[in-house]
């Protein structure tokens, strides 16, 4: 992997998760590792278990069986039998999540608050923070996400990729060690698709770790620190994205890039803008 | 033919009937609110055995009809409860029981029709389910539900009248004191549906006005 394991204390550990939805099993027994700072890109075609997986990690899906622990913490453990080995608390799961930050792929902002409160609402009634440093620091990451002109409006008035940019200021206000993307820019029209690209492309080089499920494989050569390759709820291949993209062994993956080799060479000059 | 004077002299009975009718309206919505927000909770609960109870409860008052339920709990409900509930007061909480099943309905429906992203994005800030509700849910259901509420809330106060079967002062029982000492049931019975529809129709418009807002 690209870091030797040593070198920090894992952030996500997922290991031999299985997940079943009546007899079809979607997640066939992932071990997944990501380590401080890591920019991991999750790709895989439709249908093959990425946004189950990646709902997995903050426990949105609770697996069928398998173990889950975030900054060394474990929060799932589930013998195969369904056994569970660990007792945890639905507290000890919110706080958990309010240290992990999730974008959605339909954005999910709530549409009776205007921005600045969907910004605030994480810390003001997760964390019972007071208005005023919580204010700020919004208005600071509205700034940082371009959208400091439409504090207040109501999300029903925005544009996709303002919306999207909006969600992603509202998950760091909670200050979150660990960002969870699905597929962030798929409900947007394409010219709304760099904006959100970069900021998360801003966001991965100060350091942020981020889990990115996309299909933006110029995202995914531009900053991952590593590909990860879902097929049919395995990995079947990971590692730097110029070895999984550029140079793939797998035949799956092989497939997968040719089809999005025009996608991918169209990205490019989007991604300098 | 009509003979107005028995309604000019009488009133003071009238009005004090209309308050009444207000008054137990008010109550029961109220407490029909509160049994419908918990039994719509308690139908979407994760566990089982609750949900069928809520279920259950639905289904009892959808389908026994009102004045059998009313005249049933006057006269059990407080065999059931002890002297300490009068035979109106269990009137009330049968009427509050009965509509807090349809508000139940309402309620449920509304916050099952969100979309489940708005509970996902809530749950993945940290948020328990209890702040996922109360912050991010319900004041989102609540504005949908805004109409069929209101409506409900109308049924709820022509369904008052059935309580002066239980000897509850309304504005029904009034005009059936005063009609039987005036022999005068087709002005008495007149006015009150008068009074009803010159309440409801502008409720009704506002309700209306209400929905059209709310889109
Ligand atoms: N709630 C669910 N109930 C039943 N099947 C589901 C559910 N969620 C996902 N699936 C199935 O699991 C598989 C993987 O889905 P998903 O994780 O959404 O894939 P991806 O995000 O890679 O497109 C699909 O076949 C999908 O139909
Ligand atoms: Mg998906």
């Amino acid at each position: 992997m690209t870091r030797p394991p040593n070198a920090a204390a894992p952030l996500v550990e997922v290991s031999q998760v299985r997940k079943s939805y009546g007899s079809h099993e979607v997640l066939k027994g992932i071990d997944l590792t990501v380590y401080p700072g890591e920019v991991v890109a999750l790709l895989g075609s439709s249908g093959s278990g990425k946004t189950t997986l990646l709902r997995c990690v903050n426990l949105l899906e609770n697996p069928s069986s398998g173990r889950i622990a975030i900054d060394g913490s474990p929060i799932f453990d589930r013998a195969a039998d369904g056994h569970d080995n660990a007792r945890i608390s639905g507290r000890d799961v919110a706080a958990m999540r309010s240290r992990v930050g999730m974008v959605f792929q339909q954005f999910n902002l709530f549409p009776h608050m205007n921005v600045l409160a969907n910004v605030m609402e994480g810390p003001r009634t997760v964390l019972g923070e007071d208005d005023a440093t919580n204010r700020a620091r919004a208005l600071d990451l509205l700034a940082k996400v371009g959208m400091s002109d439409f504090a207040d409006r109501m999300p029903g008035r925005l544009s996709g990729g303002q919306k999207q940019r909006v969600s992603i200021a509202r998950a760091l206000n909670m200050r979150p060690s660990l960002m969870l993307f699905d597929e962030p820019t798929s409900a947007l029209d394409p010219e709304l698709v760099g904006e959100v690209l970069n900021t998360m492309i801003t966001l991965a080089r100060e350091g942020m770790t981020m889990l990115v499920v996309t299909h933006e494989l110029g995202f995914a050569l531009e900053v991952a620190t590593r590909v990860v390759f879902l097929d049919q709820g395995a990995i079947c291949a990971q590692g730097t994205p110029q070895e999984v993209l550029l140079h793939p062994t797998n035949e799956r993956v092989r497939t997968f890039v040719n089809r999005f080799h025009a996608t991918a060479e169209l990205m490019r000059p989007l991604l300098q803008t | 033919m009509f003979d107005w004077s028995v309604i000019t002299q009488n009133a003071h009975l009238f009005a004090w009937g209309l308050v009444v009718t207000l008054e137990y309206t008010v109550i029961t919505c109220v407490l029909g609110l509160i049994i419908g927000l918990l039994i719509a909770l308690v139908q979407l609960s994760p566990i089982k055995a609750l949900r069928v109870v809520g279920r259950l409860f639905v289904e009892f008052f959808r389908n026994v009809p009102l004045l059998v339920w009313l005249l049933w709990s006057y006269y059990a409900l407080p065999i059931f409860a002890g002297i300490n509930i009068s035979k109106q007061a269990a009137g009330i909480l049968a009427l509050s029981l009965y509509g807090g099943a349809y508000y139940a309905e309402i309620l449920r429906a509304g916050i099952q029709s969100l979309d489940h992203g708005q509970a996902d994005a809530a749950k993945a800030l940290g948020m328990r389910s209890w702040q996922a509700m109360r912050r991010i849910i319900l004041p989102q259901a609540f504005r949908q539900m805004i109409p069929p509420l209101a409506g409900q809330t109308i049924i709820q106060m022509k369904n008052t009248t059935l309580l002066s079967v239980l000897t509850v002062p309304d504005l029904l029982y009034q005009a059936s004191y005063v009609s039987s000492f005036t022999y005068r049931p087709m002005e008495v019975y007149t006015v009150v549906g008068i009074i009803f529809l010159v309440i409801l129709i502008p409720s009704n418009y506002l309700a209306r006005r209400l929905e059209m807002n709310s889109q």
